[in-house]
């Protein structure tokens, strides 16, 4: 168990690095420059280039090296050692004001909003995203796995068709078209629950709910189909046999053999709900990751489409290792 | 069972908990919705409105515009009176308030002006707005002599000790700047400004945020030199509170990224009695329809941008309100009330709570001046005649009333009428196909024959695809000409019009300050923003005669002279309409928003009355 998480943390920079130079790749190539605006007023031609090369954008090699250089925290190493970090920290505290701060892992300034390290957008966003996909994630599996052994208890009955149906819908209806029904439904005519915003369990309510039915529907059909092989089985067979009671056998028998596939899908499945929504985010105005995802891209904003894809990326591979690691819990016979 | 709920149970107590502890404080007496997010709080970036809006309340120039006067005069704010101007118009000297305060109770001193004015004309900090400094003595040769500086120690591999020469180079242009620029701080309240030469408007800069002061001793901590690029740079960190120290009436507490602001009384402000409202919270919300919803739930009380799908029907029952109450409001009218306060006159109704103001900025069409296309093939638009065909058979009217449907008025010129007092815009060129054909024809060009098939470049997003259809169907009906269409994404749009890769293309353009050359300056040749590549000695010249003319009156009508040139006789710019801002609010109810042309808003003058002073 150890040696497998000791594995996984030595894989994790060197998998960084390729979604990195990857993502740069790519990123490098959008067209336009990321210093400019679509529209509206131009800085001169000097200004312009002083930018460039402050932000390494006339050099993709530079860029590449300068950007290792802070994201990874060498320059932080080196400049505590240098002691040139601490001469701005002490300067500010002889003027009374309090110091700079510096992050280990710099991920450099977001190019689209000036005042903000993308370490800042980032540290604001993904809590905030976290607990909206933890939340719906609970909700998804919960919701699932309960509908899945009800539907799997009785094949082809009427229920097990309703629960279907409704998976299938789950999976099928945008959220952006569950999302806007429900602030409707319960925002604008019952007023129950405020349409959107951040700050209070209930603005957790509906955003957690209609990001959690895609997965829900998902996670239903798994638990149905594991289920019904598994009830289906010789060991299943034994124990009603036996005479252990129905409910002993679905759930502390055929559950924990149905389960596995589930908790496959539920590691990545949450890595992705954790790290945001751009619709559910938007309908909801929750100030999470989503919209970075596509804004960044859409601005060029390098620095921050690194940002985030890294964080994405660092989120899955933690997420894929706790799922080993539930594997071997849950059957340890799992090498 | 127990087992299998108690951890269900747990995690759910957990991402309660983790919510609840990310709430903001208690209810602010004003709450304002931004779509956007405020970009930057450092005078030197800012180009959006939203950002200038919450600097105009967190910093103070050395003066501001008097919303209250019908001519939007500009006041005295942190200096003390209107400046001393020398007989020549170069010199002015500024005395500041002695009670102009820092929000950390310091004194407002002349330094603080020279330090962030001297930081404007410095190519490291990458201001936007550098141009407008270029009107002091000195500051074109600092900046260029700075600006070569750093590109020949960026290209010098050779360097041993980088850290050592990007000190020797940042102390020289120092140096420069004490001897060669026109700006210095005679003693700490007075500062004296020298001009390169007249320049009529230059108070009008004055009023502008890249003209406000920095805290020096809190800014200045965070720069650094940066030994690669020889570059002077300022971390971000202290634009943000607890960090930013401003001098305007209100001062930031908080400001959460995407999420929301927060402003309270500057408790140190010369003036208090100028600050309405003790806190205003400003909330950024991307979702168009959101922003109404927030709106009409009654949780903001004013909403800065409606973009909303529906935003031409809510403008169409105000209309129909105001007809039912057309008598009413032609009298009013004609007292010379502006429309806010025409709608306070009237009796109180939820349609009326949407406002179409007039705004400082026009839509308008780019023709590509130049001799040859980005294909090597010679331009048909290089020819006036051609320009002069395409912006006469454009339907305007149609385009604002049946496209656009937002109460825009049809552009003559490009300078909005009624923006700048005493100075009269052009009429511009109608639709009048039957000359449009006749110019084309002398052209050699009748019927549209020998012309290649013409590009209307657009971007994507913003609803300018419908009125790229109506010019299409304009040019094909009225002049015979093949038009295609090419709707590109955002940032292939800027790069393609920014580089001459076009034929005809959309365009807008918003003015920054009260005088018509922000609007003129960007058909000079050579000008930077100058996307048509047009190029004309004689407008050129009108333009420099107008900046040598000493009479106001005299030089605002060889101003709109020369506009007149250019838009009915050289045409390289076809005006469309001129942009409104739709704002949500109740007139009745929020008080201390101007309709201004040059929506210019002093967040510190809002208020609701009977809630919370």
């Amino acid at each position: 168990m150890i040696g497998l998480i000791v594995r996984r943390l030595v894989q994790l920079p060197v998998i960084l690095l390729a979604i990195y130079t990857m993502t740069l790749a790519l990123a490098w190539a959008v067209p336009g420059s990321p210093l400019d605006r679509p529209e509206g007023r131009r800085p001169s031609a000097a200004v312009r280039e002083a930018m460039q090369r402050q932000y390494n954008l006339d050099s993709f090699a530079r860029f590449y090296v300068s950007y290792l250089d802070s994201a990874s925290g060498v320059r932080w190493c080196r400049e505590s050692y240098t002691g040139a970090a601490f001469a701005a920290a002490k300067r500010a505290t002889q003027a009374g004001l309090p110091p700079p701060t510096r992050p280990f892992f710099d991920l450099g300034p977001s190019l689209q909003y000036s005042d903000r390290r993308v370490n800042e957008i980032i540290g604001s966003a993904l809590p905030v995203s976290m607990t909206l996909g933890a939340a719906a994630m609970l909700i998804a599996t919960v919701l699932g796995v309960c509908a899945g052994v009800i539907a799997a208890l009785r094949p082809r009955s009427a229920l097990d068709s309703a629960t279907l149906g409704l998976a299938l819908v789950g999976v099928s209806v945008p959220s952006f078209v569950t999302g806007t029904a429900l602030v409707l439904a319960f925002g604008v005519w019952l007023a129950w629950l405020p349409v959107g915003g951040w700050g209070t369990p209930m603005h957790l309510v509906l955003p957690a709910f209609t990001l959690s039915l895609p997965f829900a529907a998902y996670i239903a059909r798994l638990t149905r189909m594991g289920m019904i092989e598994q009830l289906q089985s010789d060991y299943a067979r034994t124990a009603r046999a036996k005479g252990l009671p129905e409910r002993t056998v679905v759930l502390r028998h055929a559950l924990r053999n149905a389960i596995l596939p589930v908790v496959s899908y539920v590691g990545p499945a949450t890595a992705y709900a954790m790290t945001g929504s751009f619709v559910v985010e938007r309908i909801f105005q929750v100030p999470g990751m989503g919209e970075h995802f596509v804004n960044a891209v859409l601005n060029k904003d390098l620095f921050l489409i690194i940002g985030t894809v890294l964080s994405f990326g660092a989120m899955l591979i933690v997420f894929n290792a706790a799922v080993d690691v539930a594997y071997r819990w849950i059957d340890p016979r799992i090498e | 069972m127990l087992k299998v709920i108690a951890p269900i149970l747990l995690l759910a107590a957990l991402l309660v908990a983790a919510i609840a502890s990310d709430s903001g404080g208690g209810r602010a007496a004003l709450t304002i919705v931004e779509r956007d997010e405020v970009r930057t709080l450092d005078p030197a970036k800012m180009t959006w409105t939203q950002d200038i809006r919450v600097a105009r309340a967190v910093y103070e120039g050395l003066v501001r515009t008097d919303l209250s006067t019908s001519d939007l005069r500009l006041a005295p704010a942190a200096a003390e009176a209107m400046p001393d101007i020398s007989p020549d118009g170069l010199v002015y000297t500024f005395k500041l308030r002695p009670t102009a305060r820092w929000s950390n109770g310091e004194q407002v001193r002349a330094s603080d002006f020279v330090y962030a004015w001297r930081r404007m004309m410095l190519p490291d900090a990458g201001a936007d707005y550098v141009q407008m400094f270029m009107a002091i003595r000195g500051a074109r040769s600092f900046f260029d002599q700075r600006a070569q500086d750093l590109k020949r120690f960026a290209g010098d591999a050779s360097i041993a000790d980088r850290g050592a020469e990007s000190a020797r180079l940042w102390a020289l242009a120092m140096e420069r700047f004490g001897s060669d620029v026109g700006l210095k701080a005679v003693d700490e309240r007075t500062l004296r400004v020298e001009l390169a030469e007249p320049l009529p408007y230059f108070m009008d800069y004055l009023g502008f945020v890249s003209f406000f002061p920095l805290h020096e001793r809190s800014v200045s901590v965070h720069e650094s030199l940066d030994a690669a690029t020889g570059q002077r740079r300022w971390a971000s960190d202290w634009t943000k509170p607890p960090r930013l120290v401003g001098n305007g009436p209100m001062r930031l507490v908080r400001w959460r990224f995407k999420r929301d602001m927060r402003l309270e009384a500057n408790q140190h402000y010369w003036d208090p009695s100028l600050l309405e409202s003790q806190s205003i919270e400003i909330r950024s919300i991307a979702d168009a329809n959101a922003m109404v919803n927030a709106f009409r739930m009654g949780d903001v009380d004013w909403t800065t941008d409606v973009q909303v799908p529906y935003r031409a029907d809510m403008l169409e029952a105000r209309a129909a309100f105001e007809r039912e109450h057309a008598a009413k409001v032609a009298i009013l009218a004609r007292r010379g009330l502006d429309q806010i306060a025409i709608d306070r006159a009237l009796p109180s109704d939820p349609r009326t709570t949407i406002h179409a103001i007039p705004s400082f900025g026009t839509y308008f069409l780019n023709m590509y001046c130049g001799p040859l296309l980005a294909s090597g093939r010679p331009n048909p638009f290089a020819d006036v005649r051609v320009r002069r065909a395409f912006a006469l058979s454009v339907d305007k009217k149609e385009i604002v009333s049946e496209i656009r449907r937002n109460g825009e008025r049809v552009a003559g010129g490009l300078v909005p009428p009624g923006s700048i007092a005493g100075y009269a815009p052009p009429t511009g060129l109608g639709f009048d196909p039957k000359r449009a054909r006749q110019e084309l024809a002398e052209a050699g060009f009748a019927g549209g024959k020998g012309l290649p098939p013409i590009e209307f470049l657009f971007a994507r997003d913003g609803g300018h695809d419908l009125i790229a259809q109506s010019l299409q169907r304009n040019w094909r009906r009225e002049l015979g000409v093949q038009i295609e269409l090419a709707q590109v994404e955002g940032r292939v749009f800027g790069e393609r019009v920014k580089t001459g890769k076009y034929m005809i293309s959309r365009a807008s353009w918003f003015g920054d300050y009260a005088d018509p050359t922000t609007f003129l300056d960007i058909s000079q040749s050579g000008n930077n923003n100058n996307d048509r590549r047009f190029a004309d000695e004689r407008y050129d010249a009108m333009l420099l005669d107008a900046s040598r003319e000493r009479d106001p009156a005299a030089r605002l009508a060889q101003l709109g002279a020369a506009e007149r040139y250019l838009i009915e006789e050289r045409a390289p710019i076809v005006p469309l309409f001129h942009f409104t801002q739709v704002y949500l609010f109740d007139a009745h109810r929020l008080q201390g928003l101007s309709a201004d042309v040059r929506q210019e808003q002093h967040l510190f003058r809002l208020h609701v009355p009977g809630k919370g002073r």
